[in-house]
């Protein structure tokens, strides 16, 4: 489904991705997770061509992502949840979701209003879909997004620390969401510390540092018997709490 | 069209024309004075607590900035001498400069102190200072940094508008420019004269603006 | 004393109320027009052509830094140089819309380039073209954020418009300027010519600041 092979990418002097050579197949969760800088929220967000690269070959469902002309169609098969939500300001819950859909996707007004009630309702929003962003709270906010982008009928979903902003107590009410997603069998890749969520539901965790890939495994073994230094450096930093 | 602009008429001129602008800076210089130190008493009475010396601040402002400058300066040239003033027409020029762009001023100055957080203030009382070391020590400094370029802003406004005073008989970069077109019949070179001295004033005061902006801008807030 | 005056002026109302009409009929029409041309002059300014952006951004410039004086003669004297004859009211027009769209193309960058980059980031994500970033989701941000700045805009244009009196155009000021030189009392006539503005831009400058303050709190 997504497949990097040999991808590097500099902001002027500074290689923040090395060499990046990665497959995700249909239907795995896959969660990244490094500190910050390391080129995590760089690397998914080259997948759906937020960000260029400058060498190495890119597929994403079978398409280059070097061709310009398909990208606009690939974004629109590929959801992306940002950490600071982006939701539309000037547009209701309903609204922000079936955006996209009514104009990139040429959906009917009332076919897109109708998928984006049952999509609100599933992540238990069905009272606030005339609500403003400003009017919900964080957590409220994310699940809004995250049924914005489900509204496209994604082949993928990426989320980019999508509990980083929130507090404490509404980060739970986001990972239900995208544990049920999982386990609904969606083609995920997740940039996130939440090590509960990666141990629940993830294939496979990757540690990133400094821009390139440190480790690849799963997650029984990642925890518990984690290869290398600089992984087990910056699990027992996050974990000691 | 420029190439068929007659530079000799204008080098002719050029003595005039330098006349002309050395007046209007003088005339947007002793203006720009006048309107700060309006601006500065208009702000401090329309920020102080007592009603009925708050009211003609605020009379003043309002009024100012609802009508046209050249409505002001017509109502001082044709009015002043009714009350028995008979003032020389420059003077007459740089008082309604001066009301006009210190209401303005006022307004500029009294948004940056109420750009100040209010947390500002309120960590300068919990370390125990007086009202005027808040204002001297806190409100002040950082209410300046953000004054700066909508005032120079203002100092852009106010050279342009002197060029209305070449309407009550004036002589400054305006009127200069016009005595090529009335005395040559060229109008293109006065009018290209003129417009090249406010050009200079213009991009001179907005890379001040800029420079300042650059140096001294609150890190963290514009 | 007074009475006699006022007495005096109001004779000349019609040419009052025809000098008030012009004022009124020039701001609106210009207004327009500068708005329209504007957005596209702020498009362009914000947009990804550096070059083209660079290009506008000197004449805007142009018309930044110079008296609206100066350009109203431009119009006037220097058009029919180049082969275009106008009118007084059409190269008032000319001018005024001109300077609008300069002004108002600048505020409509300065808006487009506030909205965050988070949201055309989330239209992009989505698959919309820049068009359709910029009409559903980075444009209607962006008019909310500025239209005080607009209203404000719209009263500086009414005001300047003044300025075309110097062509000869009856406006307010103009009206003002003519019954002056027969009822020799200038408090009185530009009081009246000045409540006459009053009367128009004192409603929008409250617009403006209300609506500023309810756009601070909006996206607070």
């Amino acid at each position: 489904m997504i497949e990097f092979s040999g991808v590097n990418k500099w902001f002027g002097s500074l290689h923040v991705l090395q060499d990046i050579s990665l497959t995700v197949a249909k239907g795995e969760v896959v969660v990244v997770c490094g500190p910050s800088g390391s080129g995590k929220s760089t690397l998914i967000r080259c997948i759906n061509g937020l960000e260029p690269f400058e060498s190495g070959r890119l597929l994403v469902d079978g398409t280059d992502l070097s061709n310009r002309k398909a990208l606009l169609k690939l974004r629109s098969e590929v959801g992306f949840v940002f950490q600071s939500f982006n939701l539309y300001p000037h547009k209701t819950a309903l609204e922000n979701v079936t955006l996209a859909p009514i104009h990139v996707r040429r959906l009917g007004r009332a076919q897109a209003e109708e998928r984006g009630r049952a999509l609100l309702e599933k992540v238990g929003l069905a009272d606030k879909m005339g609500s403003y962003p400003h009017q919900l709270s964080g957590g409220q906010q994310q699940r809004v997004a995250i049924a914005r982008s489900l509204c496209m009928q994604p082949k993928i979903m990426l989320f980019d620390e999508p509990t980083s902003a929130l507090d404490p107590e509404m980060i739970n009410e986001v990972l239900d969401v995208m544990v049920g997603l999982a386990r609904e069998g969606m083609t995920m890749m997740v940039v996130t510390h939440e090590m509960g969520f990666a141990r629940k539901v993830a294939d496979r965790v990757i540690f990133m540092d400094r821009g390139a890939i440190v480790e690849t495994a799963p997650p029984e073994r990642f925890f518990t018997a984690p290869a290398h230094a600089r992984t087990r450096d910056f699990l027992s930093k996050i974990l000691q709490h | 069209m420029l190439g068929g602009l007659n530079t000799r008429v204008m080098m002719e001129y050029l003595p005039e024309i330098w006349q002309g602008f050395l007046a209007t800076l003088f005339l947007s210089t002793v203006g720009f004075v006048g309107a700060m130190a309006l601006g500065v008493l208009a702000c401090a009475l329309t920020i102080q607590p007592l009603r009925w010396l708050r009211a003609p601040a605020v009379i003043y402002v309002d009024t100012i900035r609802a009508t046209p400058l050249l409505a002001q300066l017509y109502f001082l040239y044709f009015g002043l001498p009714r009350l028995g003033i008979v003032l020389p027409e420059m003077l007459i020029g740089i008082i309604a400069l001066s009301l006009n762009s210190g209401a303005y001023m006022a307004e500029i100055i009294r948004s940056g102190i109420l750009s100040i957080p209010r947390g500002q203030v309120e960590a300068g009382m919990s370390t125990g200072l007086s009202y005027m070391q808040r204002m001297r020590l806190i409100v002040l400094p950082q209410a300046l940094r953000t004054t700066v370029s909508p005032l120079i802003g203002q100092a852009i406004v106010l050279v342009k508008d002197s060029s209305l005073l070449s309407l009550i008989s004036v002589v400054e970069l305006t009127r200069a420019g016009q005595r090529i077109a009335i005395d040559r019949f060229m109008p293109v070179e006065g009018l290209v004269a003129t417009a090249l001295g406010y050009l200079m004033l213009y991009y001179a005061l907005k890379s001040a603006a800029g420079a300042w902006q650059a140096r001294n801008s609150i890190p963290g807030r514009g | 004393m007074v009475w006699f005056y006022l007495e005096r002026i109001f004779g000349y109302w019609p040419v009052l109320l025809k000098g008030m009409g012009m004022t009124i009929g020039l701001s609106l029409l210009s207004l327009v027009i500068g708005v329209v041309i504007g957005f596209g002059f702020g498009i362009i300014r914000a947009g990804h052509n550096r070059w083209l952006s660079r290009v506008l951004g000197l004449y805007i410039d142009f018309f930044r830094g110079t008296p609206f004086l100066v350009q109203v003669f431009i119009a006037f004297f220097i058009l029919p140089v180049i082969g275009i004859e106008l009118s007084a009211f059409a190269a008032g027009v000319v001018a005024l819309s001109n300077m609008a769209a300069c002004f108002i193309g600048e505020i409509v960058a300065a808006g487009l380039k506030a909205v965050p980059s988070g949201q055309s980031e989330a239209a992009i994500a989505s698959g919309m073209t820049r068009a359709q970033q910029m009409r559903l989701v980075v444009m209607p941000q962006a008019v909310r954020i500025i239209t005080p700045s607009l209203v404000g805009q719209f009263v500086l244009l009414i005001k300047d418009s003044s300025v075309v009196s110097a062509i000869g155009l009856l406006d307010l000021t103009r009206a003002g300027w003519l019954i002056v030189q027969s009822v020799p009392n200038g408090l009185l006539v530009f009081g009246i010519v000045g409540l006459g503005y009053f009367i128009i831009c004192y409603p929008l400058i409250h617009l403006s600041r209300r609506l500023e303050r309810r756009s601070q709190a909006a996206f607070l």
